[in-house]
C-alpha cells in the first residue's frame, strides 16, 4: 500500500503502521518523532499515535512540537 | 442511566434491540422526551491493554455522574492486545472485562484487535455490555451477544440509538487480524451498512455512529450521512481536540493507549439536538483516582501467568547466534514459510534459562514487532543481508530456513553472498521464497523487494511463545550458526 509522508510517497507492506512507514522514510525523523521532538499528524492536522493502523492512501505530516509539548 | 444498578449479565440499560425499537417508537406505550436534557457522553477507544489509566477515568465519570446529568461511557473498539499483563492473563483480556464492568460501560463496539484472543473472549465480553457493530455477521448461534444496534435510554428518557461499524482492509475485506481468528464471521462494506441505519433516526432522540474505521473513513461517513448527531471513532489512533463538526456530524476519537478520555456534550430541547461539543481530558494532567480500580489494576499487573515456566530447556540457551536461531525457527513454523530472519538487536537478552517464563519472552522480544510477510527472490534476500552487513559491519541477521555466507575484501566490502538451503544446497535462482521479517527490519532496513509484503498480524513473541508451548526440542540450540562471514585474510580456501 502507499502512504504519504511529508508528500513523499511511501510504498510499504499492507497493514504497517503509522510508525513503520516513518521509519521506511527516515531513520533520522522516526528518531525525533520517537523521542517526542516531533509529532505526526494526518492531511487534517489531527495527530496521530505511533501504533496508528493504516490502511493505504493516507497523508502523514511530520513536524516539531512546540516548546510546551515536548516538554509534555 | 435508568436500570443503572441492576446486576449480571443483563446489561444494565434498557436496551431495545433489532426491530422492536422501531414499533415501540410510534406507540403510545414510549413516553415523549422530555422538553429539555443534558447528556454527556464519555468515550475511550483503542486503550490496547493500557489499562493503568482507567482509575483516573473512573474518577471523571464519577464526578460528573454525581452531577446530574444523563452521563454514559462508550468504547470504540480494540481495547485488547497491545500489553503482556492484559494479553496474558488467563483468561486473556480479563482485566479489561473486569475494570469496564467496573466503570459500567454502556455499549461498544468491536475493533479489529478484539477478535485476538478468540471468538470465545470476544463473546464474554459482548455478554457483558451492549455490543454493537452493523457490518459483522455471524451464522445463528455463532456470535448472539453481537447487534448491529442498540437503542438507550438515558434517565431522563432520551433514547439514543448507537449502531456500530468494524475496519475492513481494502484487498482482503477482512479486519486487520490474524484470518483464522475470524473464518466463522462475515463483514461488510462498511459505509454501505451504515446506510441502512439511516432508519435508526426514527427510533430515538439522538442517533450515533459508533465506529472503528479510522478517521478518514468517519469523514466519509459524517459527509454521506447527516441524520447522525455523532460518530464517536476509533482504529486510525487520531487524537481530535476539539471535536469537529462535519456536514453537522459531530466527529470526535480520542488518540490511543488510554492517554485522553473524550468528551461530548449534548444539549436537548424538545426531543432535539441544538447544542454539541466535544473535547479531550488529559490523562496524564488529572490527579483523582477510584482506589478501588487503582487496587483492581495494581493486582492485575501481578499477573502470576508472566512468571509461570512455558517450556524446559536442558541448558540456557546463549547468544545472539542460538537466540535468534531458535526465533527465526519459531516464526518460520508459525506461517509456514520457506525463510524468516531476525536482526541481532532485536535480541534483547544474553540468554534465556532453562525455565523459561512468558516474561522471558517478553524480555528477549519487547518491542511488539509484527511478523510481516515478503515474496522474495534470492537477489532481494541478498540485498538485504548485504543492506544489513552495511549497517553493523557485522553479522547483523539471525536466519532459519537457509545458511549465508558473506565474503569481504581487505578492505570489508562485500564481494559476494552465498546462500544455502539447510541441507547445504544452493537456492534456486529462479525461483521467490516466502520470507518472514519483523516488521522493524521490514520498515528499517533498505534493500530491494518487488513484492511490498503483508502483515501477518501475529508479533515475534507470539510466535516464540507458541513455539516453545509446542513442546519443541530446544536441546538444539546450542552452538547453532547460519551466518557466516568469511574475510580476505581467509579467502585462500577458495
Amino acid at each position: 500500500m502507499q502512504i504519504k509522508v511529508n508528500e513523499q510517497t511511501i510504498e510499504i507492506f499492507a497493514g504497517a503502521r503509522v510508525k513503520d512507514v516513518l521509519r521506511k522514510y527516515s531513520h533520522a525523523e522516526w528518531t525525533l518523532v520517537r523521542n517526542n521532538e516531533k509529532k505526526v499528524s494526518d492531511r487534517y492536522g489531527h495527530e496521530v499515535g505511533l501504533d496508528g493502523e493504516l490502511n493505504g492512501d493516507e497523508e502523514l505530516v511530520i513536524e516539531a512540537r512546540d516548546a510546551a509539548e515536548a516538554r509534555s | 442511566m435508568r436500570r443503572a444498578r441492576s446486576a449480571g449479565p443483563v446489561p444494565r440499560l434498557l436496551v431495545f434491540a433489532l426491530l422492536g425499537v422501531v414499533v415501540l417508537s410510534s406507540c403510545v406505550g414510549v413516553p415523549p422526551p422530555p422538553a429539555e436534557a443534558r447528556i454527556v457522553i464519555f468515550h475511550s477507544n483503542d486503550v490496547h491493554g493500557k489499562i493503568d489509566n482507567f482509575a483516573k477515568v473512573a474518577a471523571v465519570i464519577e464526578a460528573e455522574r454525581k452531577s446530574g446529568a444523563d452521563v454514559l461511557f462508550f468504547s470504540a473498539g480494540d481495547n485488547f492486545t497491545g500489553d503482556p499483563v492484559v494479553d496474558r492473563y488467563e483468561p486473556p483480556g480479563e482485566p479489561v472485562r473486569k475494570v469496564l464492568d467496573r466503570l459500567r460501560l454502556d455499549v461498544l463496539t468491536i475493533g479489529n484487535h478484539e477478535f485476538d484472543y478468540g471468538l470465545g473472549t470476544l463473546r464474554k465480553l459482548a455478554a457483558r455490555f451492549p455490543t454493537v457493530s452493523a457490518n459483522l455477521e455471524a451464522r445463528p448461534g455463532v456470535f448472539p451477544e453481537l447487534k448491529p444496534w442498540v437503542v438507550l435510554m438515558t434517565k431522563s428518557g432520551i433514547r439514543m440509538a448507537v449502531f456500530g461499524l468494524i475496519q475492513i482492509e481494502p484487498v482482503s475485506g477482512i479486519p486487520s487480524t490474524h484470518p483464522d481468528k475470524i473464518k466463522d464471521l462475515r463483514f461488510g462494506d462498511p459505509l454501505a451498512k451504515a446506510l441502512e441505519m439511516k432508519t435508526l433516526r426514527a427510533s430515538g432522540e439522538v442517533l450515533i455512529g459508533l465506529t472503528h474505521i479510522g478517521y478518514k473513513q468517519d469523514l466519509l461517513l459524517a459527509g454521506r450521512m447527516p441524520e447522525l448527531d455523532v460518530i464517536i471513532g476509533g482504529h486510525s489512533h487520531t487524537r481530535i481536540d476539539p471535536a469537529e463538526l462535519v456536514n453537522g456530524v459531530l466527529v470526535a476519537q480520542t488518540g490511543a493507549d488510554n492517554q485522553f478520555l473524550g468528551r461530548i456534550d449534548l444539549r436537548l430541547k424538545d426531543g432535539r439536538v441544538v447544542e454539541k461539543s466535544g473535547r479531550l481530558i488529559d490523562l496524564g494532567l488529572m490527579r483523582d483516582e477510584d482506589k478501588k480500580i487503582k487496587a483492581m489494576i495494581a493486582k492485575f499487573h501481578r499477573n502470576p501467568a508472566l512468571a509461570r515456566v512455558i517450556a524446559k530447556a536442558p541448558f540456557e540457551i546463549t547468544g545472539k547466534d542460538d537466540l535468534g536461531s531458535l526465533m527465526t525457527d519459531a516464526i518460520r513454523e508459525a506461517h509456514g514459510l520457506d525463510i524468516a530472519l531476525h536482526n541481532n538487536g532485536g535480541i534483547r537478552l544474553k540468554s534465556l534459562p532453562t525455565a523459561i517464563t512468558l516474561k522471558d519472552i517478553y524480555t528477549l522480544e519487547p518491542f511488539g514487532n509484527l511478523i510481516v510477510e515478503i515474496a522474495m527472490t534470492p537477489d532481494e534476500i541478498r540485498s538485504l543481508i548485504k543492506s544489513s552487513f552495511e549497517k553493523q559491519d557485522e553479522i547483523d541477521l539471525q536466519v532459519s530456513g537457509m545458511s549465508y555466507l558473506i565474503r569481504t575484501d581487505g578492505n570489508q566490502k562485500i564481494k559476494d553472498i552465498k546462500l544455502s538451503h539447510p541441507d547445504g544446497s544452493p537456492m534456486a535462482e529462479d525461483r521467490t521464497y516466502k520470507v518472514g521479517l519483523s516488521s522493524y527490519v521490514a520498515s528499517s532496513y533498505r534493500f530491494d523487494h518487488q513484492d511490498p509484503g503483508r502483515s501477518l498480524q501475529t508479533t515475534v513473541a507470539d510466535d516464540l511463545i507458541r513455539y516453545l508451548q509446542s513442546g519443541v526440542d530446544l536441546g538444539v540450540y546450542r552452538n547453532v550458526q547460519r551466518a557466516f562471514w568469511e574475510k580476505a585474510a581467509e579467502s585462500s580456501r577458495d
